[in-house]
């Protein structure tokens, strides 16, 4: 119930709060997220490999690609300019692959420390 | 005997062999004298050298790395080994021998096996059973970049206390505004009665 209420917080979202996040709470969702990266590092990775030889492996990518645009459509508010960004499939390659690097970056013993240190710099 | 350790990552293996330093009252079982180490990326030539190539080709990694999700400019640049993008995808690496007249060893890589790389260094930096030498990673960043670096924080340093300075006399000189002012009534009666 926490988690589904932090994720309301997200301004790029249909429907969010505008409450501030705590500290512990914004270290929790990155505990979470290094721990299902460490979880989902195989098919991050194929994704990737994916991206590498299109003729080869196009259909990771197109089904990855494709899932991601549902899930922003359904649950994003698709009138923002920054949503509207990563529904174009020739401009949103970049910020998944990137996202997806940094995933891959942060799935060892010290990846909570390594992706708190991303998202501090950005 | 020596002590050998590996560390994998789905298609990139890294093999480190080495001794424990006796002097320190360490472990048998642990590495602290590497003295051979080995990356192996499938598919890939074997890359291999002196323990004093390690370090510098660990930070390599990491700083190309920070530089690719950072929105920098990804390349990187050494006496050792070069690293630079060739596009979003696969990424050149340029090994340079100490020996002379050896050719330097080119490697295309794409992502995945970047990620794998990356992992393999952190399970060793992570590893209890080696230490190895922290190099200084600031000696390494690329010239430009460091100029760069250097550049963007002086510029704050110099801009951003005069602009603090001004921000807060126009907000404190603000409420001044508000104040009754008597030179300005005077001169206003004089123009109402210029005698």
């Amino acid at each position: 119930m926490t988690i589904w209420k932090l994720r309301n917080n997200n301004p790029l979202r249909k429907s969010y709060v505008t409450n501030n996040i705590k500290h512990n709470e914004f270290n929790a969702l990155i505990r979470i997220t290094v721990e299902m990266s460490k979880y989902l590092y195989p098919y991050i990775r194929e994704i990737l490999k994916s991206k590498e030889d299109i003729k080869e492996n196009s259909v990771i990518w197109n089904d990855f690609n494709e899932r991601f645009i549902e899930l922003i459509k359904e649950r994003f508010n698709i009138d923002s300019m920054r949503v509207k960004k990563l529904l174009n499939r020739d401009e949103n390659d970049e910020i998944i692959i990137k996202s997806l690097l940094i995933l891959s970056f942060c799935i060892s013993n010290q990846g909570y420390q390594k992706l708190r240190n991303f998202l501090y710099d950005f | 005997m020596q002590n050998k350790f590996s560390f994998h990552q789905s298609s990139v293996s890294l093999e480190i062999i080495g001794l424990p330093d006796y002097s320190n009252n360490e472990n048998k079982d642990q590495i602290s004298i590497i003295s051979q180490w080995k990356l192996t990326i499938v598919d890939k030539p074997l890359i291999e050298g002196k323990i004093e190539h390690l370090g510098p080709i660990m930070d390599a990694f990491y700083i190309y790395s920070n530089l690719l999700i950072k929105n920098e400019i990804p390349k990187y640049e050494s006496k050792l080994i070069d690293i630079k993008a060739d596009n979003l995808h696969i990424h050149n690496i340029v090994l340079k021998s100490s020996k002379p007249n050896v050719k330097p060893l080119v490697l295309k890589i794409g992502n995945s096996l970047l990620s794998d790389t990356i992992n393999c260094f952190d399970q060793l930096n992570e590893s209890p059973k080696v230490r190895i030498k922290k190099t200084d990673i600031t000696t390494n960043i690329p010239k430009k970049l460091r100029f760069r670096l250097n550049k963007k924080v002086k510029f704050f340093n110099f801009f951003i206390p005069p602009f603090m300075a001004i921000c807060s006399l126009i907000l404190f000189s603000s409420y001044f505004i508000y104040f009754y002012s008597p030179l300005e009534n005077i001169e206003k009666k004089e123009q109402i009665n210029p005698k």
